[in-house]
């Protein structure tokens, strides 16, 4: 447990510095070589049909495809703590679970599902290494540290991986469509329209994400961009409440993607603190709850976020634009499920701010 | 005592001083000095407040102040802990971390924040584990025929057993509560702020205090049992008094700022090394110099990147080589 | 100051002590001597009380000392033990200081009163000059001394000494002895002290206690009780007693 911060510094960096890309490998072909996040190359082979994802980001994907009914064995965290997956995946109650997310893995439970790939996320190096040598499964490691190219490639390789490249494009399109239509709108913003935004993370006023993409999506500008290499990733930083105040942000987004029940840091706590109160975005009180991301990224919450920040910022080019009715058309696409958007923001209460 | 001793003594009590004010400047919100003055003054001075740039006020007295005063008082805290639990338990090696202390605390002190939320006062949980701990230590290490060994041992063991639990409770808690956890964990002087400090800094108040007024007597409590009896010493009564005093403020320590390790063991040592090994300057004399040594390293954890490291990195970082280097130049003669 | 001893009984693990009836005499050196496990160092702890209570009662001048608080039990005996082993290396008057903590309320530390006193104890038993030495440096005979000078600082009318010249040579273990002589003599100081050589007790102790399997065989003075049938009985073993210069002298 003492180790856990630094783990996370470390697997960070490395997990931020490879990105996963395809490798030759011709489709008529019985097998597949593909490239990980750790920069190593995997056999799969021609047909996956069982697949055990420890790596809830990898996991959402494969049900976008359509391919949830290969999962065999999930994570922990993904059952535990994911108020979204149960609504994109109802049947996720008869998911085998053989691990946490990063570690504790339960290995004879995994090789007694026999899957024909397993995926996990590149943190723990030695895990990959010790679930490849001893299962002789073929084991991918997957992550996209909240990058949107980044994001659409995992898309596509695992689109590859599953035989399902048709509908990975599909949804790469729909996701890139999205994105632009958000970014030509914004345009004509002039350059010192741009707000400067701070992001509170993970229930702490001090914590933030050094590359947060939907921010810079629609021309805002992460403060917390440049102190740190971007290896380190957009994991989580600890910055100095001095530090913000220094910033002096525009704007404070607080990360909203929890039941209230679970809330650690809420807008009315960075409004009432007596040592922000010389900062922009308290004295204007433009303080506001966004979706963040929380174990591993979602391509439909990206992209509702994106919408939810661009017209955060300026409401006035997004007179009429119905959050609630967009983010249910998203899940609709991603995830085939009517009204997922509204049942997840019931869940998380988060109707109380993405309604205005 | 010599003069250059007497010379190192009240240079020693003078540096947490030096090193506040020097720490109080230091901060990636840049202040100039001329400011600074004029913002430390103007509580007294309302005239002062024209001209001062908008943040100065709350950085100074919102974020700096609030942080040094923990980062001393924890200083403090653990630097006179340690020293009385080595008196006490006759073992320079001894310290809230080995006896268990810190461990049971921590997990308390998680527990509290996983199962009864963030802003439920997580002391009191903090305090009641920490003293099942070294209980637990002492139970376990009186029924051996080598106390001083199996004290080592058992708080080892005790102190893992906790880490256990802790990892348990890691399992239970809510992603949101986890990120808190880790770092907090890890040492964590930035949570200065808000009701956990109002709680936190009286408790430490009264452990250091008592503990320094009873310097001279953990001299007498250093004899073995038997001559600390004749000469007159209560032992089951004060040696209660002085494991509540620093269990309470290792434990006050912990609830505010996680584990920060080496503190209590390398401080007493230090002092030891510099004026000899009577209580009645080692106590308070570690006091001042844990105050100043956990500023500074809080120093280096605030202004080293514009991110920020747990402070118990550097404590340990800096701490443990600087430990060897001491135990290879001067061998045993302070045991 | 008189010790009276009745009915003392005393177990632990598989030792018993148990005494029926001793008195030891007040500005006396009384010696208590016996085979190694005969019980004589946990009589002496029985009897300054830093075992826990044991059954029986134990009177000094008619006080009860085993109901007595600690410190008030300090003020009227001294322990001085065979051997200390510190942890820490404490200077010489830090260590004779420590003599005066039943004099000392918890919270507060020794004046310059507890300081003269200390220095006198040194001086008394002659390493005044050694005052800021540690005592690691010291060499053993040394060390004992030290500690006398500490039961000496804590101003009892008892000093009860666990074989303080164990380990000692022979100049030393005289020496030693002399002074416990003039601590009597001078100070009038009640002495109980635990003896292996049996000459040097007959020659130094007003009073021997014989002890063997936690109990007590015989006491009384030297001259009075000292037969070689008691010898055998005790050590189980021949000895043969001469007389020279008009004192008892035991040859093995």
């Amino acid at each position: 447990m003492k180790g856990k911060p630094a783990l996370i510094f470390f697997a960070v960096a490395l997990a931020g510095s490879a990105s996963a890309s395809f490798e030759n490998a011709s489709p008529q072909k019985a097998g597949l070589a593909i490239k990980d996040s750790l920069d190593r190359t995997v056999s799969i082979p021609a047909r996956v049909e069982r697949i055990i994802s420890i790596q809830p980001e990898i996991s959402r994907l494969i049900v976008a495809l359509g391919a949830g009914d290969n999962l065999v064995g999930v994570d922990y965290t993904l059952r535990l703590r994911d108020h979204m997956f149960r609504i994109i995946y109802p049947k996720e109650h008869n998911l085998t679970l053989v691990s946490m997310a990063e570690n504790n893995i339960n290995l004879e439970m995994i090789m007694r599902l026999k899957p024909d790939v397993i995926f996990v996320s590149p943190y723990e190096r030695q895990i990959v290494k010790a679930l490849e040598g001893k299962t002789r499964i073929p084991v991918v490691a997957l992550a996209s540290m909240g990058n949107f190219t980044k994001l659409c490639e995992e898309m596509r390789l695992v689109g590859r991986v599953l035989g399902r490249e048709k509908r990975a494009d599909e949804l790469v399109a729909y996701f890139n469509e999205g994105v632009d239509r958000v970014r030509k709108s914004l345009d004509a913003v002039p350059e010192q329209k741009k707000p400067r935004v701070y992001l509170s993370f993970w229930g702490s006023l001090t914590r933030t994400p050094i590359l947060y993409e939907p921010v810079n999506a629609v021309g805002g500008i992460n403060v917390a961009e440049k102190i740190a290499p971007d290896i380190l990733g957009s994991v989580s930083t600890k910055v100095n409440v001095e530090q913000i105040i220094r910033w002096n942000p525009d704007v404070i987004l607080v990360h909203g993607h929890y039941p209230p029940r679970e809330r650690t840091m809420t807008v009315d706590e960075v409004l009432a603190d007596s040592r922000l109160a010389s900062v922009e975005a308290v004295r204007s009180k433009k303080v506001f709850y966004t979706l963040g991301f929380w174990d591993w990224w979602d391509m439909a919450e990206v992209m509702i976020e994106t919408l939810y920040l661009a017209k955060l910022f300026y409401p006035e080019r997004f007179i009429g634009f119905d959050l609630i009715r967009e983010g249910n058309a998203i899940f609709k696409k991603f995830y085939g499920v009517g009204g997922g958007f509204s049942e997840l923001c019931r869940i998380l209460k988060c109707d109380e701010w993405t309604h205005e | 005592m010599s003069n250059r001793r007497r010379a190192l003594c009240i240079f020693i009590y003078v540096l947490p001083l030096l090193v506040f004010l020097f720490s109080l400047y230091l901060g990636p919100f840049h202040i100039p000095l001329r400011g600074l003055f004029k913002t430390l003054l103007s509580p007294l001075f309302p005239s002062f407040k024209q001209g001062l740039s908008e943040g100065y006020i709350s950085i100074v007295f919102g974020v700096r102040l609030p942080r040094l005063l923990l980062a001393m008082m924890v200083g403090a805290a653990l630097s006179v802990s340690g020293a009385s639990l080595q008196a006490l338990f006759k073992n320079p090696l001894v310290n809230e971390y080995i006896l268990g202390i810190s461990s049971g605390a921590a997990f308390g002190a998680a527990l509290s924040i996983v199962f009864l939320g963030q802003h439920f006062p997580r002391q009191i949980s903090a305090f009641a584990f920490a003293v099942a701990a070294v209980l637990a230590v002492l139970a376990v290490a009186k029924k051996s025929d080598s106390p001083i060994v199996s004290l080592l041992l058992t708080g080892v063991i005790v102190s893992a057993f906790f880490s256990a639990l802790l990892a348990l409770a890691e399992f239970f808690a809510s992603p949101y509560a986890l990120q808190g956890l880790f770092s907090w964990l890890m040492g964590d002087l930035s949570m200065a702020g808000g009701s956990e400090l109002a709680i936190s800094f009286p408790l430490m108040g009264i452990g250091i205090v008592g503990l320094i007024l009873l310097r001279w007597r953990m001299n007498v409590l250093s004899m073995s049992d038997e001559e600390a009896r004749s000469m007159g010493v209560n032992i089951g009564k004060e040696k209660f008094l002085v494991i509540f005093l620093t269990t309470l403020i290792t434990s006050a320590a912990t609830a505010v700022a996680g584990i920060i390790g080496w503190v209590g063991l390398i401080i007493p040592h230090l002092i030891r090394m510099m004026v000899g090994v009577d209580n009645r300057r080692v106590i308070p004399l570690s006091a001042a110099l844990g105050a100043s040594y956990l500023l500074l390293a809080d120093d280096l954890a605030r202004s080293l990147a514009s991110f920020e490291v747990p402070v118990g990195i550097f404590t340990s970082i800096i701490g443990i080589p600087f430990f060897i280097f001491l135990l290879r130049k001067s061998r045993k003669i302070w045991l | 100051m008189s010790v009276r001893i009745k009915d003392l009984t005393f177990s632990y693990r598989n030792f018993s002590l148990h005494v029926q009836n001793l008195q030891f005499e007040g500005a006396k050196i009384t010696a208590i001597v016996g085979p190694n496990g005969a019980g004589k160092t946990t009589l002496l702890k029985c009897i300054c009380a830093i075992l826990p209570a044991p059954k029986g009662s134990l009177f000094i001048d008619g006080r009860d000392i085993i109901a007595m608080p600690e410190e008030e039990r300090a003020k009227l005996m001294a322990y001085v033990p065979q051997e200390h082993t510190a942890a820490f290396n404490y200077t010489i008057q830090d260590f004779v200081l420590m003599g005066r903590a039943a004099y000392i309320s918890l919270f507060s530390t020794p004046s310059s009163a507890d300081v003269q006193i200390a220095h006198e104890a040194l001086e008394y038993v002659g390493l005044r000059h050694y005052a800021s030495r540690p005592y690691f440096q010291l060499s053993s005979g040394e060390r004992r001394l030290v500690l006398i000078a500490r039961a000496l600082a804590q101003k009892s009318d008892i000093l009860i000494l666990d074989e303080p010249t164990s380990f000692l040579d022979p100049k030393h273990e005289t020496e030693l002895l002399e002074l416990a002589k003039k601590l009597a003599i001078e100070k009038k100081k009640t002495i109980l002290v635990t003896l292996h050589n049996l000459d040097m007790a007959v020659k130094y102790s007003d009073a021997m206690v014989f002890m063997k399997k936690g109990g007590v065989v015989a006491q009384g003075k030297p001259d009075d009780i000292l037969t070689e049938t008691l010898l055998e009985n005790v050590y189980e073993i021949k000895m043969t007693i001469i007389r020279y210069d008009g004192r008892k002298l035991i040859v093995k």
